[in-house]
C-alpha cells in the first residue's frame, strides 16, 4: 500500500465529503483505470505448481485460472487486489504493485488441522485435541448483525441448546450444553473470559471476540473440576495483529415488531360473545338482559373497538455503534474497542442500553517475560414493565392485552385510564397501557473485569504463568408502582429499590512444560489457584407514598418502610494438574485431576476430586488410512471423567433462623419481629457429581472440503441437591440433601463443508443434537412437582410440571382432552353427565367419573432433537448468510390461551365454538343453565377447580423451524475503497426470524415463562413477545 | 528496561514456590455474618417473643397458614363452592404451618426452663405461659382437623433418622389440657395497651372450656367434659373481664379489634396484612370466601344478618347478578377507602366472648341435662344483640322451658349465626358428628364418615412408615 501518497489519515477523512460526493462520476473511471497485463506462478507449500486455481480481481470484473504448471496472467491496474481460490487450499490475496511478475504461495487447508484452539488452562493443537471441543471463530458471529454474544451461539454448535426464553430487550437466554444434569442448581455452562471464571456474556461486545470454545465432554471440562459439569464456555477476545494499526467501525440500525399477533374478537364479535355467556344463566327462572343492546353492537361494528395489543406493542428502533483500534509491532499489541448499544423494546416503555468499553494488552517486557492485560467495563440498564407468568396476571401488560375488552376505551370521559368492565369481565384486570406505561423500573449493571497476567518462560519449553483477576459486579436496581398500577394502588405507591455489590478475584498459577523426545511429545500442566467471592446487598421497600411525585427517589415520603440486608463469602482453593501425551502424532492420551476446596460444602466433605482420562487414535496417520487418499484427517476418541457441580450456596449447610416473620404479637399497629427456625444442618453435603463418558470421531476428507464430527454422550449425574423431604412435623419441610441421580444420553454432530470455491463459494454446517434425559432418582420420592402454572386465575394453580423417577425429564402431567362430545355421542356423554357441547376428558380407567386417577402425561418440554443450519454464499463482492435453527417434539403448556378462549374470552377462535351445526370444534359450547337443569345430569367430572384447566386442551406441539437470520452484504470493492484509505467497506441488509414453520398457536415457540429451575421449562404465560427484525448496517476498517 | 534484570531465572523458581505456598490464604470455614443459628439465639425476653411472634406469623399472614388457606373449610354449609369431595393431601398446608409454630414455640420453652440470664421470675413465667398457650392452640387445631397426631413438645426429634407415630387423640388432648391449664396459672389477667394482643388468663380458660366441650362431643364422646366446660366458660362470665360490644355493627370495627370481646385473636395491622380483603367482598368468587345462597337465605332477619353478610353489590341484590355470590360483611369494617384498596386490617378471631357464652351455654345445658336459667341467659345476650335488643321472631329467645335437644339445637344454630366465617363453624359440624344432614344436597353426594378426619399428608405418610394415614385417603 506504498503506493499512495495521499496525506496521512486525517486529512483523508476531511477530504470524504468531496469524495464521496463525487463519487458517482469517479468510479466508472476508477473501473477502467489504466491496467497492465500481469502474470504469476501459485505453487504449494512444497513448490510445486498448483494447478486449476481460480485467479479473481477482487471487484469481480475478470477472472482467470492457472494452467498445469500453476501459470497465470491477467490485466489488472496497479493496487487492485487478486483473489486466488483453489480446493483444498486457504484462499490468498495479492495486492498489484508496480512488478509484472509475481510467486504465490497456497497453504493447504489441512493446515487448518494445526489450527490452535483455546483449552482449559492452556491451548492445544486441534489435531492433538483427545476431547469434544466446539469451536466458533470470531468472524463467523461478524457476519451477523449480532448484538448478543449468547444469541449468536445459536445453532451454531453441536450439543449446545440455546434457547431466547423472552423478546424482552436484554431478555433472557438459557445456555445448556448437552441437557440439564441438575434440579436444583445451575444449569448454566462455566463462562470463562480470558481465563477468568465466571464471566457474563451478555455485558461483552460481539465483534471483542476472537473465538468461543466450547468444552463438552468430561477430558475437557474435568479441568474445571466442581463448576465443569455443565460445560465450559471459553471466550478468547482479541488483540491487534503485527503491522499497522487497524481502525474498525460497525454501524447497526434495526426495527423491531411483534412477530406474531394474537387474533383476537373486534367489539362487535366480543360484545356478542358477552351477551351469550349473559344470557345463559338462566338458572332458577332468572331471565338476564344482555348486557349489549343491538344498537351499541352496532355502533361497534361501525367504529370498532380498542385494539389493546396495538396499544401497548410499537415498532422499536435500535443503534448500534462499535469502534475499535488494534494493531501492535513485534513486541506489543493491542486492542482498545467501544460500544454502544441502544435498544428499544416491542412494549411501550420497555429499553436496553449497554456501553461497553475494552482494553486488551500484551508486551514482551524481555526475551524471557511477558505480561498482558485485559480490562472490560460495562454498564447495561433496562427497563420494562413486569411480565411472565410469576407476575399477578392482571397487572402484567403482555398477558391483560390481549384479553382486555374491546369494548372499552384505554381512556375515560376524563382522562384517567379505564377500569375494566365490571360487569362482564374480569373486574381484577388492569388496563395494560396502565400496566406497562406506568410503573418505573430500571435495572442497571455494571461489571468490572480486570485481568492481568505475568508469563516466565523459565527453561526451554516450561513457562510459568501467574494471573490476577477481578470481576466487580454493581446491580442498581429501583422501581416504583403509582396509584395508576395495580401493585401501586393496591399499596398508595410502591418502591423497591436493590443495590448488590459483588466482588470476585481470582489468581491462577500456571505451570507449562512442553517437550519432545523423539517420537513422544509432552504437555505437563499445574495449576495452583484461588478464588474468592463476597457478595453484599440490600433492599429497601417502600409503600403508602404521602408524596408520589417523588416515588422512590425520596422514600421518605413513604409511611412504610421495610429493608433487608445480606452478605456471603464464598471461597475455593484448588490445584490441578493434567498431563497430555502424544505418540508418534498417532496416539494421543490426556488424564487430568483436580482438587476443589470449597467453603459451601459441608464441614465434612470440604475436598472433592475430579479425575478425568482419554485416549484418541489418529487414524489418518496410520499408513494404510494415508494410502487410501481420503482422508486428511480421521480421529476415534474416548473419555471418562468427573465432574461436579457447586448448587450449595453458602451456608446452606448450616441450620438456619430466619428473619421475617413478622406479626402483631403485641397488637400494636407495629409488628413484632419474628424470627423462625427454617431449616436444619446438614454437615455432609457436597457438590452433584457428573460422570461423563464420550465417544467421538473426527473425519476430514477431500482435503478438507467436508467435515464431520460425531460424540455420543452418556452422563450419569449423582448426589442431586434435592430437598429431602422430611416429615413436615418436624417443623421443616425438607433438608437440602445429595440424593436424586438424573442420566443425559445423547448424540451429536456436525457436518461443514464446501461445496463451491472460487469465485461463487458456499459455506455450509449443520449441527444436530439429540439429548435423553431421564430422572433415575429423587431420594425417596416418586415424582417432584414444579409450580409452573402461573399467579391465580388460570385454574392451573396445582402443579402440572413433574419429574417422575424412571421417566424422561420435564413431563406434563394433567387430565387428556379428547375435544368436545358430539351430538352423536350424547348418550355417552351423559354417562358422565355432560352434554353435547361439554368438553370431553378421557376417562383413563374407565370408571365413568373424571378425578385425579385419570392424569397422564398430557406433554413433555424436552425436545428430541434441535438443530442449526448455518450458509454462507459469497460471490464477487456479495454475501449471504443465513441460519435455520429449529427445535422438535417438545411440548408446550399455553397458559395465555386459557383466558382467551374461556367463555367471555376474546380469542378469535371463539367464532368457531361448538354448535349443534359446528361439531367439529374442539372449544366447548356455552351451555345455558336452564338447559342443563332441564336435562337433570349430574355431573362426574370431578376434577377440582384449581386443576380445572390442566389438561392436554393447552398443551401444543413445539416443534419449529425458523430462518433465524438472513444477511446480505456487499463489500465495496477493494480497488475503490483503498482509494479512500479504507481497507474495507461492507453493508448489509439482515432479516431476525423473518419465517417460522410452527403448529404452535401461541405468540412464538421459543418461550419458556419459568426458567427458574429446567424442571418448569416449558409454558407459555404471558412472556415478552417475540419480535421480526429487519437491520441495516455498514463496517469500516481503515 | 534495566529494571527487569531483578528477574532472574532464580527469582523465577522462588516465585513459583511462594505462589504455591500463598494459595489457600482464605479459609474454607464458613463464618457467617448476615445468618443466625439456633446456637445463639432464645437468650434475651425479644428473642423468645419472636419465636412466639413468627409461630403466629406462620399461621397468619398474607398467603400464609389460616389466611390463605381458610377456604379449605368450604366443606362445611356456610361457604360457598365446598364438594366434601376430600382429596388426598387436602390440608397439608395448615399441618405444616402448625408443626413450624410447633418448631418454633417448643424451642423457645427449652429455652426458657434453661432460664434467662438476667430476667426476673414473674416475666419468665409469663412467657412459659405464652409459650404452653400457643403450643395447646396448635395441638388443639391439629387434634379437631387430622384426629391424633404426632405430639413433640420441647425435643424435635432428627427429622431424618427419627421416625414418630400417631399418639391417640385422648394422648393429644392430655396435653393441651395440661399446657392450658399451666398457661392459666401462669398468664396475667389483663394487659396493658401495648401488649393487648397477648394472652390472657380468660383467654386461656375460654378455649380451654372449648377443648373441654370438644371432648365431651365426637369423637372422644366423654360426657363428664361438659362439666367441666361449663366451668371454665363460666369463670370468664363470671370475671366479667371481657363483655360484648352491645352494638353488633360495631363488632368488627378497628375500635373494638383488641376487646372488650375479642379475647385472643389471629392480628393484623398495616404491616401484617391477614387475607387479601377481596376474597370478603368479590362476590364473584375470584376471592374464596363468599357465602352459599342457602344458607344466606335461611339466616335469620336481624341487624346481626345486616352486619355479617353483604347481599347487594351497588344497590343490586346478587342473585339478579347472575354468577354472584353473597359477601361476607363481617370483616369488611375497615375505613372504605383502605379496604378497597386491599389494605384493610381484619383480625380473625380465635376466641371471643360470645364464643364463651355460648360454650357455657352449650355444656351446662348438656352436663345438667336441661337448660338451667344461667345457660338461657347466656345465650340470649347473644341473641339479644343480634337482633339489636328488641324482640324478633325470626331468631326467638331462649327459654327454660325448652328441651335439652332443642336448647342444644338453638346453641348449635346460633354458633353457625354468630361465628360465621371465624373457622368454626366446621368444627362443630365435626363435634355434634351432624355434617352429613347440615350438608348442601349437592355435598352430600360425596359424603362419607370418612370426611369427619382430614388426610394426614401425603408427604409424612411416604417419608415416616410408622404414620397411619386416616381412613379413607
Amino acid at each position: 500500500m506504498q503506493h499512495f501518497t495521499h496525506p496521512p489519515l486525517k486529512n483523508g477523512i476531511l477530504k470524504w465529503k468531496v469524495i464521496t460526493s463525487i463519487l458517482l462520476v469517479v468510479i466508472p473511471i476508477l473501473l477502467f483505470a489504466q491496467t497492465k497485463p500481469i502474470s504469476g506462478i501459485v505453487k504449494d507449500e512444497n513448490g510445486n505448481g498448483v494447478p486449476y486455481v481460480t485467479v479473481t480481481l477482487k471487484d469481480g470484473s475478470l477472472a482467470t485460472r492457472t494452467d498445469s504448471a500453476g501459470r497465470f496472467s491477467i490485466s489488472a491496474a496497479p493496487g487492485s487486489v487478486l483473489v486466488l481460490s483453489a480446493v483444498s487450499y486457504e484462499k490468498s490475496q495479492l495486492t498489484v504493485g508496480s512488478k509484472s511478475q509475481y510467486v504465490i504461495t497456497l497453504k493447504s487447508l489441512t493446515s487448518q488441522l494445526g489450527e490452535v484452539l483455546v483449552i482449559g488452562y492452556g491451548t492445544q493443537k486441534k489435531s492433538d485435541l483427545t476431547g469434544s471441543v466446539s469451536r466458533v471463530k470470531g468472524e463467523d458471529l461478524k457476519l451477523l448483525p449480532t448484538q448478543r454474544v449468547d444469541q449468536a451461539l445459536q445453532g451454531r454448535a453441536p450439543g449446545v441448546s440455546v434457547q431466547n426464553t423472552d423478546g424482552s430487550p436484554g431478555g433472557n437466554t438459557v445456555i445448556r450444553i448437552r441437557g440439564s444434569n441438575s434440579i436444583n442448581g445451575d444449569n448454566s455452562a462455566l463462562i470463562v473470559i480470558d481465563g477468568l471464571q465466571g464471566g457474563n456474556l451478555n455485558s461483552l461486545n460481539p465483534n471483542d471476540i476472537s473465538s468461543i470454545e466450547i468444552l463438552k465432554d468430561a477430558s475437557a471440562t474435568a479441568i474445571y473440576g466442581s463448576q465443569g459439569a455443565n460445560g465450559v464456555i471459553l471466550v478468547t477476545t482479541k488483540l491487534g495483529k503485527q503491522g499497522k494499526a487497524v481502525i474498525n467501525y460497525t454501524f447497526d440500525g434495526s426495527v423491531a415488531n411483534l412477530n406474531n399477533k394474537p387474533k383476537l374478537l373486534n367489539a362487535a364479535d366480543y360484545a356478542r360473545e358477552i351477551n351469550k355467556v349473559r344470557l345463559a344463566q338462566n338458572g332458577n327462572g332468572a331471565q338476564p338482559q344482555p348486557i349489549f343492546s343491538d344498537a351499541e353492537i352496532a355502533a361497534f361494528q361501525q367504529n370498532g373497538g380498542t385494539d389493546w395489543v396495538d396499544q401497548v406493542y410499537r415498532p422499536a428502533y435500535t443503534q448500534n455503534h462499535q469502534l475499535s483500534v488494534s494493531g501492535g509491532s513485534e513486541k506489543v499489541s493491542y486492542l482498545l474497542s467501544g460500544a454502544y448499544l441502544n435498544q428499544e423494546g416491542i412494549l411501550i416503555n420497555s429499553a436496553y442500553d449497554r456501553y461497553s468499553i475494552r482494553g486488551n494488552f500484551r508486551a514482551e517486557i524481555a526475551k524471557w517475560v511477558s505480561f498482558g492485560a485485559n480490562l472490560s467495563t460495562s454498564k447495561e440498564k433496562s427497563n420494562s414493565a413486569l411480565f411472565g407468568g410469576s407476575i399477578n396476571y392482571p397487572a402484567n401488560p403482555v398477558i391483560a392485552a390481549p384479553r382486555f375488552s374491546p369494548t372499552i376505551p384505554v381512556y375515560d370521559s376524563v382522562g384517567n385510564y379505564s377500569a375494566a368492565a365490571l360487569r362482564y369481565a374480569n373486574p381484577t384486570l388492569w388496563n395494560p397501557v396502565a400496566s406497562a406505561k406506568e410503573p418505573i423500573i430500571n435495572n442497571g449493571t455494571i461489571h468490572n473485569n480486570i485481568n492481568a497476567y505475568l508469563e516466565f518462560k523459565l527453561l526451554e519449553g516450561l513457562t510459568l504463568k501467574i494471573t490476577g483477576g477481578a470481576i466487580l459486579t454493581n446491580i442498581d436496581d429501583y422501581s416504583f408502582y403509582n396509584n395508576k398500577t395495580f401493585t401501586g394502588l393496591a399499596k398508595n405507591g410502591s418502591g423497591n429499590i436493590f443495590a448488590d455489590n459483588n466482588t470476585y478475584f481470582q489468581n491462577s498459577n500456571i505451570l507449562t512444560y512442553d517437550k519432545t523426545i523423539n517420537k513422544s511429545h509432552f504437555t505437563i500442566t499445574a495449576v495452583a489457584e484461588q478464588k474468592y467471592t463476597k457478595d453484599f446487598n440490600s433492599t429497601i421497600n417502600a409503600s403508602d407514598f404521602a408524596v408520589q411525585q417523588t416515588g422512590v427517589f425520596d422514600v421518605g415520603g413513604a409511611n412504610t418502610v421495610t429493608t433487608a440486608s445480606s452478605s456471603s463469602e464464598r471461597v475455593i482453593n484448588s490445584y490441578l494438574g493434567r498431563i497430555n501425551y502424544i505418540f508418534d502424532n498417532k496416539y494421543l492420551f490426556t488424564a487430568s485431576i483436580r482438587a476443589d476446596g470449597s467453603s459451601v460444602f459441608g464441614s465434612d466433605n470440604k475436598w472433592g476430586y475430579f479425575p478425568s482420562g482419554s485416549v484418541a487414535w489418529r487414524a489418518s496417520e496410520e499408513h494404510f488410512i494415508k494410502d487410501l487418499h481420503i482422508f486428511s484427517d480421521l480421529k476415534f476418541r474416548v473419555s471418562y471423567g468427573v465432574t461436579g457441580n457447586q448448587a450449595i450456596n453458602p451456608y446452606q449447610t448450616l441450620a438456619h433462623i430466619s428473619s421475617g416473620f413478622n406479626y402483631p404479637y403485641d397488637g400494636t399497629d407495629v409488628s413484632n419481629l419474628g424470627y423462625s427456625i427454617t431449616s436444619t444442618a446438614n454437615p455432609k453435603l457436597k457438590w452433584e457429581k457428573t460422570a461423563q463418558t464420550d465417544a467421538g470421531l473426527d473425519m476430514s476428507i477431500f482435503n478438507g472440503r467436508l467435515e464431520f464430527t460425531f460424540d455420543y454422550y452418556n452422563k450419569l449425574t449423582t448426589d442431586l441437591l434435592l430437598p429431602r423431604v422430611l416429615p413436615s412435623y418436624s417443623g421443616l419441610s425438607s433438608i437440602l440433601d445429595n440424593v436424586g441421580s438424573i442420566r443425559n444420553r445423547g448424540i451429536e454432530f456436525s457436518i461443514s463443508g464446501n461445496p463451491f470455491v472460487g469465485k461463487f463459494s458456499w459455506n455450509t454446517g449443520l449441527t444436530f443434537s439429540a439429548n435423553r434425559a431421564k430422572v433415575i432418582d429423587l431420594g425417596g420420592v416418586d415424582r417432584i412437582g414444579f409450580a409452573s402454572g402461573g399467579f391465580g386465575g388460570q385454574s392451573v394453580n396445582s402443579v402440572f410440571m413433574y419429574l417422575v423417577k424412571g421417566q424422561p425429564y420435564g413431563e406434563m402431567i394433567g387430565y387428556g382432552y379428547k375435544g368436545v362430545w358430539k351430538t352423536s355421542e350424547a348418550a355417552d356423554a351423559a354417562k358422565y353427565g355432560q352434554l353435547p357441547g361439554d368438553p370431553h376428558y378421557d376417562d383413563l380407567n374407565g370408571d365413568g367419573i373424571i378425578n385425579s386417577k385419570d392424569e397422564k402425561v398430557i406433554g413433555n418440554s424436552t425436545p428430541k432433537f434441535i438443530f442449526g443450519w448455518t450458509n454462507k454464499f459469497t460471490y464477487s463482492n456479495f454475501d449471504l448468510s443465513f441460519l435455520i435453527q429449529g427445535s422438535k417434539g417438545n411440548s408446550i403448556f399455553d397458559i395465555s390461551r386459557i383466558a382467551l378462549e374461556s367463555p367471555g374470552g376474546t380469542s378469535a377462535d371463539l367464532l368457531n365454538r361448538w354448535s349443534p351445526s359446528n361439531q367439529n370444534s374442539s372449544i366447548p359450547a356455552i351451555i345455558d343453565q336452564a338447559t342443563r337443569a332441564a336435562s337433570g345430569l349430574v355431573s362426574t367430572v370431578k376434577i377440582p377447580g384449581s386443576s380445572a384447566n390442566r389438561t392436554s386442551r393447552w398443551v401444543e406441539d413445539g416443534s419449529y423451524a425458523r430462518l433465524k437470520n438472513i444477511t446480505l452484504g456487499y463489500n465495496l470493492p477493494a480497488a475503490i475503497s483503498q482509494r479512500f484509505h479504507v481497507n474495507n467497506l461492507r453493508v448489509y441488509v439482515s432479516a431476525t426470524n423473518l419465517i417460522t414453520i410452527t403448529k404452535y398457536k401461541g405468540s412464538d415457540p421459543e418461550v419458556s415463562s419459568y426458567t427458574g429451575n429446567d424442571a418448569q421449562f416449558g409454558s407459555d404465560f404471558g412472556t415478552y413477545p417475540q419480535s421480526k427484525i429487519f437491520n441495516v448496517g455498514l463496517n469500516v476498517s481503515l | 528496561m534495566r529494571n527487569l534484570n531483578l528477574f532472574t531465572k532464580k527469582t523465577g523458581f522462588q516465585l513459583v514456590a511462594i505462589l504455591i505456598l500463598l494459595s489457600s490464604c482464605k479459609k474454607l470455614q464458613e463464618e457467617p455474618k448476615s445468618v443466625i443459628t439456633p446456637n445463639n439465639f432464645y437468650t434475651t425476653t425479644t428473642q423468645i417473643q419472636s419465636a412466639y411472634t413468627a409461630s403466629m406469623s406462620l399461621l397468619w399472614s398474607r398467603n400464609q397458614g389460616y389466611s390463605a388457606y381458610m377456604d379449605d373449610f368450604n366443606q362445611d354449609d356456610q361457604i360457598v363452592r365446598g364438594d366434601l369431595n376430600i382429596s388426598e393431601n387436602y390440608g397439608a398446608e395448615l399441618w405444616a404451618a402448625h408443626y413450624s409454630a410447633l418448631l418454633n414455640i417448643n424451642t423457645a420453652i427449652k429455652a426458657l426452663k434453661k432460664g434467662l440470664v438476667g430476667v426476673d421470675q414473674g416475666q419468665i413465667d409469663d412467657l412459659m405461659g405464652q409459650g404452653k398457650f400457643l403450643r395447646a392452640f396448635n395441638y388443639f387445631m391439629l387434634v379437631r382437623i387430622f384426629g391424633g397426631v404426632p405430639l413433640i413438645t420441647e425435643d424435635t426429634p432428627d427429622p431424618v433418622n427419627v421416625k414418630m407415630a400417631r399418639s391417640t387423640v385422648q394422648q393429644v388432648y392430655d396435653q393441651i389440657i395440661s399446657d392450658f391449664t399451666d398457661a392459666i396459672a401462669k398468664l396475667p389477667v389483663t394487659r396493658s395497651a401495648d401488649m393487648r394482643g397477648l394472652p390472657t388468663r380468660d383467654a386461656a380458660k375460654g378455649l380451654l372450656a372449648k377443648a373441654y366441650l370438644t371432648m365431651a362431643t365426637f369423637p372422644l364422646n366423654k360426657p363428664e367434659n361438659y362439666a367441666k366446660a361449663a366451668e371454665m366458660a363460666g369463670e370468664v362470665i363470671d370475671s366479667a373481664n371481657y363483655s360484648l360490644v352491645p352494638d353488633i355493627s360495631t363488632l368488627f370495627s378497628v375500635a373494638n379489634q383488641y376487646g372488650p370481646e375479642m379475647m385472643w385473636s389471629f392480628n393484623s395491622n398495616a404491616q401484617n396484612q391477614g387475607p387479601d380483603p377481596r376474597i370478603w367482598s368479590d362476590m364473584r368468587g375470584f376471592g374464596d370466601i363468599c357465602a352459599e345462597p342457602t344458607w344466606e337465605q335461611a339466616y335469620p332477619k336481624q341487624p346481626r344478618k345486616d352486619a355479617f353478610i353483604e347481599t347487594t353489590l351497588n344497590g343490586v341484590l346478587y342473585y339478579d347478578l347472575g354468577d354472584y355470590w353473597p359477601g361476607v360483611k363481617k370483616f369488611q369494617y375497615d375505613a372504605p377507602a383502605d379496604f378497597a384498596a386491599g389494605r384493610s386490617v381484619v383480625s380473625m378471631p380465635i376466641i371471643r366472648f360470645a364464643d364463651v357464652l355460648l360454650i357455657f351455654a352449650e355444656a351446662d345445658n348438656m352436663a345438667k341435662g336441661a337448660p338451667s336459667q344461667k345457660a338461657v341467659d347466656a345465650i340470649n345476650r347473644v341473641i339479644d344483640r343480634a337482633n339489636g335488643h328488641v324482640i324478633n321472631s325470626e331468631d326467638p329467645l331462649a327459654t327454660t322451658s325448652m328441651t335439652m335437644a332443642e336448647f342444644d339445637n338453638k346453641v348449635i344454630m346460633e354458633r353457625d349465626y354468630e361465628l360465621c366465617f371465624e373457622i368454626d363453624r366446621w368444627f362443630d359440624l365435626i363435634r355434634k358428628h351432624i355434617l352429613k344432614q347440615e350438608s348442601l344436597p349437592d355435598y352430600q353426594i360425596n359424603f362419607s364418615d370418612n370426611d369427619y378426619l382430614w388426610p394426614i399428608p401425603t408427604n409424612d405418610i411416604q417419608v415416616d412408615p410408622l404414620l397411619t394415614q386416616n381412613p379413607g385417603y
